[in-house]
């Protein structure tokens, strides 16, 4: 499981009060401002946000220690990360993103296939996209309790039983 | 304009007929592969799962209630973004 989970970019400068343009990758994009505090990859800078209102392609927010355009300027591009333990407990049988991605993938007869390379929801159900090495392309599976029975994100790992002829 | 109704909704044959074939032969969980982007999602395929060509590969798209009247095109992209995780989830159904 990861550790930090970016949730956001800083855009730059909003104004000439010391408010930046937030970027947020959230579901719900305001929910950005409940793991505050938000840090830097590394760790070594951590911000309290406040979101100021909703902008063109953004959010308009406050950073604790960012008082000047300039300040707000210097920070542009930075990306922000929260604290994979910040997120709130799931629902039975849902899952983050963040927590599917890079799980192991073995078949019921525990053969490996690969990897989760990404999770997509195309309006449908939600899909594992799968690559391994005897794939010649990544392969697109429902998550369903039938074609992924098990999910072990304590081991790292998923069970698959894909519908006949989607691994050709 | 819109589709004329006295014209009924628009599916190619050949879905109808691997439906009805995945209906009769019992295995619902099979990955019907299908190319016809432009047919309508009718009421006797919920439940069922379609492949839906998007130029590359078939998107397996799980038809529920909510979709009917839809296009199967409309569930499989023929361009893709990943984005970003962040703290979005996936329900396993």
């Amino acid at each position: 499981m990861t550790e930090r989970v970016q949730v956001g970019t800083i855009g730059g400068a909003y104004g000439v009060k010391g408010e930046i343009r937030l970027k947020s990758f959230c579901a719900i994009p305001e929910d950005i401002a409940d793991y505050s505090p938000l840090t830097t990859e590394d760790g070594s800078r951590s911000f309290d946000v406040t979101i100021s209102r909703q902008i063109t392609n953004g959010l308009a927010a406050r950073l604790s220690g960012v008082d000047t355009k300039e300040q707000a300027d210097a920070l542009r591009g930075l990306a922000l990360f929260a604290l994979r333990s910040q997120l709130p407990e799931t629902d039975e049988d849902e899952y983050y993103y963040t927590d599917l991605i890079g799980l192991d993938v073995f078949d019921t007869g525990g053969n490996p296939l690969g990897k989760v390379k990404a999770v997509q929801n195309h309006g449908a159900t939600d899909l594992l996209e799968i690559f391994g090495p005897g794939l010649k392309t990544t392969v697109l599976l429902p998550f369903t309790k039938e074609a992924v029975p098990t999910v072990d994100i304590a081991s790292g790992r998923v069970i698959v039983d894909p519908p006949e002829g989607l691994l050709e | 304009m819109a589709r004329s109704v006295w014209k009924g909704p628009f599916v190619d044959a050949y879905v109808l007929k691997k439906a009805a074939a995945a209906r009769d032969s019992g295995r619902l969980n099979d990955v019907i592969k299908i190319w016809s982007r432009r047919s309508t999602i009718l009421p006797q395929f919920v439940g069922l799962t379609f492949g839906v060509y998007n130029g590359q590969k078939h998107v397996p798209v799980l038809v529920t209630e909510d979709m009917i009247g839809q296009k199967f095109g409309e569930y499989s992209p023929t361009r893709t973004y990943y984005g970003h995780a962040a703290d979005k989830k996936a329900k396993r159904k």
